[in-house]
C-alpha cells in the first residue's frame, strides 16, 4: 500500500512538474487568444461621423498579453431591417484600429425609433472567425455657445435630436465633461448632465490659455448608449494669459554676455597687447640701432 | 531463515528503487524549475519588435517605431537654438506614485538607443536621513532656467532655448567636460570611447533627438523635443505605469501624465511641489510632489535586478533590509 | 676692468657648459627621450581607443591630466611672479637664479597646456574654441590668460637673454659656424651701447611690472575655474589667494631643486652659493607658513559649520583618501617647516629635500582638490561599477604624466646648451657695479 502511494505520489508529481505554464515565453498559436472586436463611434464637431474598430487579440490566459491584429479588412455598414448600405471599409494600423469619416450631409437609414444602425464587420479568414459588431445611434446636434452674460463667463450647451421633419427635439438626460484644450491633452474642467437639451456651466476665472489669451473650450458626451461619443468644441479669447515675456540676454547663461564683461576684457587685453607691442617696437629700434653701427664700423 | 532474508532482500530492493525514483524526480523537478527561472529571465529585446497578428491567423513581428524618428522636417543644429515658440515647458514629478518600475529608464533608453548603463532618467533611492522615510527618486536633467552648464561653456555647445528646454549640441562639444563637473545634480553623462551605434546614420543629427551620439561630447535628456513638436509626451511620462511624470507648458498652466490633466499652478499648490536643491539658485523646471500617502510600500520597488538593487547599498534604509535578510 | 676681456673670460668659463656631452647627459638625455616616447605611444593609444583608455569616467571627469595642468601653470605663473618681483630687486645674489626661475616659467606654461588638451574629447574641435567663443565660461578666459602670460614670458626671456646672446656673438672662439649664426640673428644688434642698454632696461622693467600683474591675474583666473562653481570643496571664495600661494609653494620648490642639480652637475659652485639656499629656504619656509595656514582655513571652516555636503566631501578625505591628505596636508607643511624653522637644520642638501617634500605635497595637494570633489556630488553617485565610484588613474594617464615631466627636463637642458644658465651679463652688471661703489668709496676716503 506504501509503496502504490509513493508512485501515484510521483508520478502526479512527474505530471504536475513537466506542465510548467511559464515555459513557454511565446505564444505562437492563434487559438490561444480570445478576439476583441470592439466598435464604436463619434460624432465630431464639424458633425461629420467617425466610425472606428479596435481589433485585438487578447491572450485567454495572460490578460495583458494583446497583440493588435494588423492590415485586416474592416467593412462598416449602415442597416436598416435587412438592407445593407455599405459605407465605407478600412484597414486595421499597427494598432489595430480601422477608421472611417463620414461628411455631415451624409445620408442614414433612420429606424422607426430614429436609430441610425450601424455594422462592422471583418470578413473572417481560414484561421480567424468572422466578427462583427453593431451599434445604434442617434444623431445628437450638440451646440456650443460661449458668452459672457452679465459679465460672467458662460458656456451654454444645446443637445437636441432632429426628427424626419427637422423638429429639434431637446435630449433628455446626457452626462458630459467641459474641458479646455491643451497642447498635449485636454483638461477636464466640469463633469455635469445635460437636462432638457440644455447645460449651463459658469466658466472658472484664471485659465491662461495661449498666449494671445485664446483657447479652446470642449464638450464631450462619451459613450452615451444612444448617442455614441459627441464631441463640441469652439475657440474664445477668455484665456487670462499675463506672464510677461522677459526676454533674456545679457545674462551668464545667454548667447550674449553681460556687457562689463566685455568691457573689463577688452581693456585688460588692450593694456596687456600694447605693452607688447611697445617692447617689440623697442627690439626693432635696438636692432636698427646695431645695424647702423655695423655700417659705421665697417666704414 | 531463507524467506526472512529473501524478504529483507526484496524490501531492500524496494527501498532501493524508491530511492532512485525519488533521486531522479527530484533531478527532473530541479532541471524544469531551473529551465522555467532561466526562460524567464531570457529578456526579449524589449521594443525592437512589436508582435502583430495578420488577417490570416498569424502572429509576425515588425520593427516597432519606439526609436526616435524624425517629424517631417529635420531640425539643424542651427534650428534647435531657436525653441518651439511660446511654450515653457515645465515637468511635475509625484514621488508619492513612484514604485522604481524604470519604465520611465528604459523607455528613454530605447528612444535613444542607449545602453544598459546610460541612462538620461535616473531612479534614485533617496533618504534625506535617518529617521526620514526613503523614496524613489526619478532624476531627468532639470533644464534649469539659470543653468550652470550654460554658463560654462566654452563654445556654446549647450544652450538654453526660449521653451526652457537645454539642449546639447554634439556638432559643436569639444568634450572639456567642464558643463559635467559644473551641473549639482549630475544630469549630464560623457562618450568616453567609440561606440557602433554613433557611424549609424539613418537619420541625419539633430540636437532635438540626440541621436546619433558623437564619441567624446557630452550627452543628457533633452525632454525629447521631437516628441513634443508632435503634440505627443516625451518617452518617459508616456510609459509610466503608475502615471507619475507629469509633462505640460507652463504658459497655458496645464500639465499631463497621460492619462489626468490638471493646472500646473494647483498641482503644487495643492500637493506641496517644490524643486531639488533651490538654494542653488539654479531654478530648475521640473517639480517635485512630496512622497506623502504613498500608493505603495517601499518594498514594491526592490523587485528588480539584483544589480540595481547595489546600487542603493549606501541608503540606510536598505542597509537595514539586508541586516533583516529581507533583500 | 676692462670689458671685453671680462667677456672672453667668462664666455670661456660658461662655454664648455654649453657645448661639451659627457657621458652622464648622453644617458640622461636618452632616457628623458624614452619616457616621452612611451608618453606619445600611451598618446596613441588614448587617441585610437578614446578616453576610455584613461581612468575618467561620468563622475570623476577630470582627472591626472587636469591636475597636471594646474600644477605646472601654477609653477608657471608662480616662476614669473618672483621674475618679476626679483628685478626689482638690487641684490647681487638675484643674478644667479634669474635665469633659471625665468625658464621655469616658460617650459612650464609650455608643458602645462598641453595636459589639457589631452583631457579634451574631440582635439579635432579644438578651433571652435577661438570661432564660436563664450566669454562668460572660464574656460575662455583660461585660454586668453595662458595665451597672453605665454607669449608675455616668452618675450620676457628673450629680453633677458639679448645680451647674453650679443656676448656670445662677439667673443665665443671654436664654435661651430651654425651656432655663430644663430648668436648673430638672436642678438638683433645688441651691441650694449648706453642707448641701447638704457632701452632694453626700460622695456624689461615695464615687462617684469607687466608680469607680475599677469600673473595675480591669471592665477585667479586658473582659481575661477573651481571656485565659480556651485560644487562642495571647489566654491570657495579663498581659492583665488589660495591658489597663489599653492603656486607659489611649489615653484620656490622647483627653483630650489633646480638650483641643487645645476649646481651640482655643472659644477657652478661658485655661483650658486649657500647663500642661495638660504634665501630661498626662507622664502618656502614663510611660504609654506602661508599655504599652512590657507589649507587649514579652508578644511576648519568646512568642518566646523559641518553643512551636510561638506561633511560628505571631509568623509571621503579622511576615509578614502586619508594617507594622501596626511602626506599632502600634514607631511607636506610641517616637515619643510620643521626643516627650514630652524637655523642649524639649513644646509643645501635638507634644504633641497624640503623642497622635494613640498613639491611632492602641493601635487598631492591639487589631486585632492579635484578628485575629492567630484566623487561626492550633491546626489549621491548610486552606481555598481567601481570606475564609476572611485578614480583610479591608468597607466595611460601616468605615463603621459611622466612624459610631461621627461619632457620639462628635457627642454631645460637644451637650453641650458644653447645659453649660459647663469646670465653672463648680469655678472659683468653686478662687478661694474661693484667698481662703481668701489671708486666712490675710495674717492670718499681721498
Amino acid at each position: 500500500m506504501k509503496i502504490t502511494n509513493s508512485r501515484y505520489s510521483v508520478l502526479i508529481l512527474l505530471v504536475g512538474l513537466f506542465i510548467n505554464t511559464n515555459s513557454i515565453a511565446q505564444e505562437n498559436d492563434v487559438s490561444n487568444y480570445r478576439m476583441l472586436f470592439n466598435f464604436n463611434t463619434t460624432k465630431q464637431h464639424d458633425n461629420s461621423r467617425l466610425l472606428e474598430v479596435s481589433f485585438i487579440a487578447r491572450n485567454k490566459k495572460d490578460r495583458k498579453d494583446k497583440i493588435p491584429v494588423y492590415d485586416a479588412e474592416i467593412k462598416f455598414f449602415n442597416i436598416l431591417n435587412e438592407d445593407e448600405v455599405l459605407l465605407g471599409a478600412s484597414k486595421t494600423s499597427q494598432e489595430g484600429i480601422a477608421r472611417i469619416t463620414l461628411p455631415e450631409n451624409q445620408q442614414y437609414l433612420t429606424d422607426d425609433d430614429g436609430y441610425i444602425n450601424f455594422k462592422a464587420y471583418f470578413e473572417g479568414s481560414d484561421a480567424m472567425d468572422e466578427e462583427e459588431d453593431e451599434i445604434s445611434v442617434k444623431n445628437l446636434f450638440l451646440e456650443l455657445n460661449l458668452e459672457e452674460i452679465d459679465s460672467v463667463k458662460t458656456v451654454t450647451v444645446e443637445a437636441f435630436v432632429l426628427d424626419s421633419l427637422g423638429v429639434k427635439t431637446a435630449v433628455e438626460e446626457a452626462d458630459i465633461i467641459i474641458s479646455v484644450g491643451g497642447m498635449l491633452s485636454n483638461m477636464n474642467i466640469e463633469e455635469g448632465t445635460i437636462e432638457a437639451g440644455e447645460f449651463e456651466y459658469e466658466f472658472p476665472i484664471g485659465i491662461p490659455g495661449d498666449v494671445n489669451g485664446d483657447l479652446t473650450v470642449n464638450a464631450i458626451i462619451e459613450d452615451h448608449d444612444e448617442f455614441g461619443n459627441v464631441i463640441q468644441k469652439k475657440s474664445v479669447n477668455w484665456g487670462v494669459f499675463d506672464r510677461e515675456f522677459v526676454e533674456e540676454s545679457n545674462k551668464l547663461w545667454s548667447e550674449v554676455a553681460p556687457i562689463w564683461m566685455y568691457v573689463v576684457l577688452t581693456i585688460l587685453l588692450v593694456g596687456v597687447w600694447s605693452n607688447y607691442i611697445y617692447t617689440i617696437r623697442n627690439l626693432f629700434k635696438i636692432k636698427k640701432e646695431g645695424k647702423k653701427l655695423d655700417l659705421e664700423t665697417e666704414n | 531463515m531463507a524467506n526472512k532474508k529473501s524478504k529483507k532482500d526484496s524490501s531492500n530492493r524496494r527501498n532501493f528503487l524508491k530511492l532512485g525514483l525519488m533521486s531522479s524526480v527530484t533531478a527532473v523537478a530541479g532541471v524544469s524549475l531551473v529551465s522555467a527561472l532561466s526562460q524567464e529571465e531570457e529578456k526579449e529585446p524589449s521594443g525592437e519588435k512589436v508582435r502583430l497578428l495578420t488577417p490570416d491567423g498569424k502572429i509576425v513581428e515588425v520593427n516597432a517605431e519606439s526609436i526616435n524618428k524624425y517629424p517631417e522636417a529635420h531640425v539643424t543644429s542651427a534650428e534647435s537654438r531657436k525653441g518651439i515658440p511660446n511654450r515653457k515647458f515645465v515637468m511635475v514629478i509625484d514621488l508619492a506614485k513612484c514604485k522604481n518600475a524604470r519604465n520611465c529608464v528604459e523607455s528613454c533608453q530605447k528612444a535613444h538607443n542607449l545602453d544598459y548603463h546610460e541612462e538620461f532618467m535616473k531612479v534614485q533611492l533617496i533618504q534625506d536621513n535617518e529617521e526620514a522615510s526613503p523614496y524613489w527618486f526619478p532624476k531627468p536633467c532639470f533644464h534649469c532656467d539659470e543653468p550652470p552648464c550654460v554658463t560654462v561653456c566654452p563654445t556654446g555647445a549647450t544652450f538654453k532655448r526660449d521653451d526652457n528646454i537645454v539642449l546639447v549640441d554634439n556638432d559643436r562639444c569639444i568634450g572639456c567636460k567642464f558643463c559635467i563637473t559644473s551641473c549639482p545634480y549630475s544630469a549630464r553623462q560623457f562618450n568616453w570611447g567609440h561606440k557602433d551605434k554613433f557611424d549609424n546614420t539613418d537619420q541625419p543629427y539633430s540636437p532635438e533627438t540626440s541621436v546619433p551620439a558623437a564619441e567624446g561630447t557630452v550627452m543628457k535628456c533633452d525632454f525629447c523635443p521631437d516628441l513634443l513638436r508632435q503634440g505627443k509626451l516625451p518617452h518617459c511620462a508616456k510609459s509610466c505605469p503608475m502615471g507619475v511624470i507629469y509633462f505640460g507648458d507652463k504658459n497655458e498652466d496645464i500639465v499631463t501624465n497621460g492619462e489626468e490633466t490638471v493646472r500646473f499652478s494647483e498641482l503644487i499648490k495643492d500637493r506641496g511641489g517644490y524643486r531639488h536643491l533651490e538654494h542653488l539658485g539654479t531654478k530648475p523646471n521640473v517639480y517635485y510632489l512630496p512622497a506623502v500617502n504613498r500608493q505603495f510600500p517601499l518594498e514594491r520597488g526592490f523587485d528588480v535586478d539584483e544589480e540595481i538593487i547595489e546600487r542603493y547599498k549606501d541608503v540606510p534604509y536598505v542597509q537595514e533590509l539586508k541586516k533583516q535578510n529581507k533583500i | 676692468m676692462d670689458l671685453n676681456i671680462r667677456k672672453r673670460e667668462l664666455v670661456k668659463e660658461f662655454s664648455p657648459m654649453m657645448v661639451r656631452s659627457s657621458v652622464t647627459l648622453k644617458l640622461w638625455i636618452g632616457l628623458l627621450v624614452a619616457i616621452i616616447a612611451l608618453g606619445l605611444v600611451a598618446f596613441v593609444i588614448q587617441v585610437l581607443n578614446g578616453h576610455e583608455a584613461t581612468g575618467m569616467r561620468d563622475n570623476v571627469v577630470w582627472g591626472i591630466y587636469i591636475i597636471n595642468f594646474i600644477f605646472f601653470v601654477c609653477l608657471s605663473y608662480s616662476g614669473a611672479f618672483i621674475a618679476g618681483i626679483l628685478h626689482f630687486f638690487n641684490t647681487p645674489w638675484k643674478n644667479s637664479v634669474l635665469r633659471i626661475v625665468e625658464i621655469i616659467t616658460v617650459l612650464s606654461i609650455i608643458v602645462g597646456p598641453i595636459f589639457i588638451l589631452l583631457c579634451i574629447g574631440r582635439l579635432d574641435r579644438l578651433h571652435y574654441l577661438f570661432i564660436y567663443p563664450r566669454i562668460q565660461s572660464p574656460i575662455t578666459w583660461d585660454i586668453i590668460a595662458i595665451m597672453t602670460d605665454l607669449i608675455g614670458c616668452f618675450i620676457y626671456l628673450y629680453l633677458t637673454f639679448i645680451p647674453d646672446f650679443a656676448i656670445l656673438r662677439d667673443n665665443s672662439e671654436d664654435i661651430p659656424n651654425w651656432r655663430k649664426k644663430l648668436y648673430k640673428w638672436l642678438a638683433i644688434g645688441y651691441k650694449d651701447t648706453p642707448s641701447q642698454r638704457e632701452k632694453l632696461h626700460k622695456i624689461t622693467r615695464t615687462m617684469s611690472a607687466m608680469i607680475i600683474a599677469m600673473a595675480i591675474i591669471a592665477y585667479s583666473v586658473l582659481a575661477w575655474i573651481f571656485s565659480l562653481t556651485v560644487q562642495p570643496g571647489w566654491n570657495s571664495s579663498i581659492f583665488a589667494p589660495y591658489f597663489i600661494v599653492a603656486g607659489l609653494y611649489s615653484g620656490v620648490g622647483v627653483i630650489i631643486i633646480a638650483m641643487f642639480l645645476i649646481r651640482k652637475y655643472l659644477k657652478l659652485d661658485h655661483y650658486i652659493r649657500k647663500i642661495h639656499f638660504v634665501g630661498a629656504g626662507v622664502i618656502l619656509l614663510v611660504i609654506s607658513l602661508l599655504f599652512g595656514y590657507f589649507t587649514f582655513s579652508e578644511y576648519f571652516s568646512r568642518w566646523f559649520s559641518h553643512k551636510v555636503h561638506d561633511i560628505n566631501l571631509l568623509n571621503t578625505l579622511f576615509n578614502r583618501y586619508f594617507w594622501l591628505f596626511i602626506i599632502a596636508n600634514y607631511v607636506g607643511v610641517l616637515v619643510p617647516i620643521a626643516i627650514l624653522f630652524f637655523k642649524k637644520f639649513r644646509t643645501i642638501n635638507s634644504i633641497t629635500f624640503a623642497a622635494v617634500i613640498a613639491v611632492l605635497g602641493l601635487w598631492l595637494n591639487r589631486y585632492l582638490i579635484v578628485v575629492p570633489t567630484l566623487e561626492t556630488p550633491y546626489l549621491p553617485i548610486q552606481d555598481t561599477r567601481p570606475e564609476f565610484i572611485q578614480y583610479s588613474a591608468t597607466w595611460i594617464e601616468w605615463s603621459l604624466s611622466f612624459a610631461g615631466i621627461a619632457a620639462f627636463i628635457l627642454f631645460f637642458i637644451l637650453i641650458m646648451r644653447l645659453v649660459p644658465i647663469i646670465p653672463m651679463s648680469g655678472i659683468i652688471d653686478i662687478e661694474r657695479e661693484q667698481q662703481r661703489k668701489t671708486r666712490i668709496f675710495s674717492k670718499k676716503r681721498k
